[in-house]
């Protein structure tokens, strides 16, 4: 639709215009006041010069440092664990019969379809039931619960694009199905597994609304950091959002990539 | 691949562990929570003790006792308010998009979208930090003479959290209009280029009509998500916002009433699953006119 209308144009540029400056604008901010911190001059307000003593202090923050380390290591072995499942699950799709397939893949589907309060809410009451206490290990379940199904999506759109003469192939040849699945169908699948996994620990770093219900004294940045934000201003919370949005930033290129040399290859 | 004949036992062992694993684990660990906490709603509470006695007194309470259904009409005029606001912007911007060349369309699809992939908590400690009643915005306003006074209701407030939510969820809705949009063949805007059709008219008869379905989907994810979300009214709207995802979240918390908290849990998503329904329902009925 590229036919002149320069009035629509100027008033849909504008909307788009101050929807970016919406969605950025605080984010900027608060990256600049990590660097420039705000001071207030007989009540007017002013930018103290540039520092990096907000870096310094969260370095010497212990709380927001072991936060992080179990943010870490919670999307770590969630996604990877993820990886596993749904690689399982995208192979039962694609050779067990349908209805089978199809009922696998709602209920998998469900934790990322229901609002998170209500995900969150359900596996609280059954890790209660099996007398699980909120810790790490529940944390770890509620993630991989929740981002099964991205990493499953991304397999298995992958693995139907593959079809199966490479499979049969391959069988025909002579190899076994362990064999087929480690040199013909996961290295053709690599850009996927690896986008999937990005993604995974990507949505598990920040996961926050279902992690709230699961998690106990043991928690993860998110959840350390709205406990921190309700009791008042930190200055470290600016140094270390803005290292967070510089790293979100880093694996959503990263993922772009790979998924246009995914969709190239 | 194989034949149904005389399969030899292991080979029917195999099967059944497969078919275990895979329909076993999510039944497991994602139907079996779902049904126990629709289970807990009808549990009695006696004593802080959760006592398995069938009951609908926590379905009761949310019509009868203090401000529950008050709190829930509140909410959902406030999550159609954002949807609707966060749908003609969505629209807008993804008209926008939609007018580019090729090229820049993916750019600026991007930088929209980007702000969906950084930190959900970091995002909502950004807006609170601009409302604040010292807070950026206000700080610039009286800067530039705009105001002499902090406006107080920009932080706390019912005002605060539509802002924060709009912010938060407008990718969400741009994204399936984008896509909806971008499906439209290019002859039929050719078309109706040369049979006379002006910008606006092409607008209204063809364009809008084709991207209703990504319409459809944006505004059921901005309202199912802004409808659960129970963080970010908590974090702008202090005590004045009191939502009715927090007031689930609450029952799990400090309130601690796991039957009450469940049987409105089972209400909120009951009103999701209504709002998904209508939305397929309206554009089944444009379909078949």
């Amino acid at each position: 639709m590229r036919h002149k209308a320069p009035l629509i144009d100027a008033l849909l540029g504008l909307i788009a215009g101050v929807g970016l400056v919406a969605l950025y604008a605080p984010l900027l901010a608060t990256a600049a006041i990590s660097f420039f911190q705000v001071v207030r001059v007989r009540g007017a307000l002013g930018f103290a010069p540039f520092s990096l003593d907000p870096y310094a202090a969260l370095l010497a923050n212990g709380e927001i440092l072991a936060a992080l380390a179990t943010s870490l290591v919670v999307a770590a072995v969630a996604s990877i664990a993820a990886l596993g499942l749904a690689l399982m699950f995208a192979f039962y799709f694609v050779s067990a019969r349908r209805g089978l397939g199809l009922a696998m893949q709602t209920m998998v589907f469900l934790p990322f379809l229901l609002p998170p309060i209500i995900t969150g809410l359900s596996l609280l009451i059954a890790f209660r039931e099996i007398d699980l206490g909120r810790g790490l290990v529940t944390i770890i379940i509620a993630h991989i619960v929740f981002i099964v199904p991205v990493v499953y999506r991304t397999v298995l759109v992958r693995l139907q694009l593959l079809g199966s003469s490479l499979t049969e192939a391959s069988l025909d040849l002579g190899a076994s199905r362990v064999q087929t699945l480690r040199y013909v169908i996961l290295p053709q699948m690599r850009p996927a597994l690896i986008s999937g996994v990005l993604l995974a620990f990507a949505i598990s770093f920040d996961e926050t609304l279902i992690t709230l219900f699961v998690a106990g004294s043991q928690t993860t940045l998110p959840i350390r950091l709205w406990a921190m934000m309700r009791v008042g201003f930190v200055p470290e919370i600016n140094a270390l959002a803005t290292l967070i949005l510089l790293f979100t930033a880093v694996i959503t290129f990263a993922i772009g990539m790979l998924q246009r040399a995914g969709e190239r290859a | 691949m194989e034949t149904a004949t005389a399969r030899p036992w292991p080979d029917l062992l195999r099967a059944g562990l497969v078919h275990a694993l895979n329909l076993g684990l999510p039944l497991l660990f994602v139907v079996v929570p779902i049904l126990s906490f629709v289970a807990v709603s009808f549990w009695t509470l006696e004593e802080g003790q959760i006592l398995l006695i069938p009951t609908l007194a926590n379905y009761r309470a949310f019509f009868t006792e203090g401000s529950y259904l008050a709190v829930y009409l509140q909410t959902i005029a406030l999550s159609l308010q954002v949807t609707a606001v966060n749908l003609a912007l969505a629209t807008a911007i993804a008209l926008f998009i939609f007018r580019r060349t090729p090229r820049v369309r993916f750019l600026i699809l991007m930088s929209f979208m980007l702000p969906l992939f950084m930190s959900y908590i970091i995002k909502i400690y950004s807006i609170r930090s601009i409302l604040g009643q010292r807070g950026l915005l206000n700080e610039a306003m009286m800067a530039l003479g705009l105001i002499d006074q902090p406006i107080e209701a920009l932080l706390f407030s019912r005002t605060a959290i539509f802002i924060a939510l709009a912010v938060l969820y407008l990718p969400y809705a741009i994204l399936p209009i984008y896509l909806a949009l971008d499906r439209i063949p290019a002859n039929y805007l050719a078309a109706a280029a040369d049979l006379g059709a002006t910008p606006g008219q092409m607008l209204r008869d063809v364009v809008l009509p084709l991207g209703r379905p990504g319409m459809a989907a944006g505004a059921v994810f901005t309202f199912i998500l802004t409808f659960g979300d129970f963080v970010t009214p908590q974090m702008v709207g202090g005590i004045q916002g009191f939502t009715f995802g927090r007031i689930v979240f609450s029952q799990f918390g400090l309130a601690l009433n796991w039957p009450l908290g469940s049987a409105l849990a089972v209400i909120l998503l009951a009103t999701t699953l209504l709002a998904v329904a209508l939305a397929g329902l309206l554009l089944r009925r444009e379909h078949v006119r």
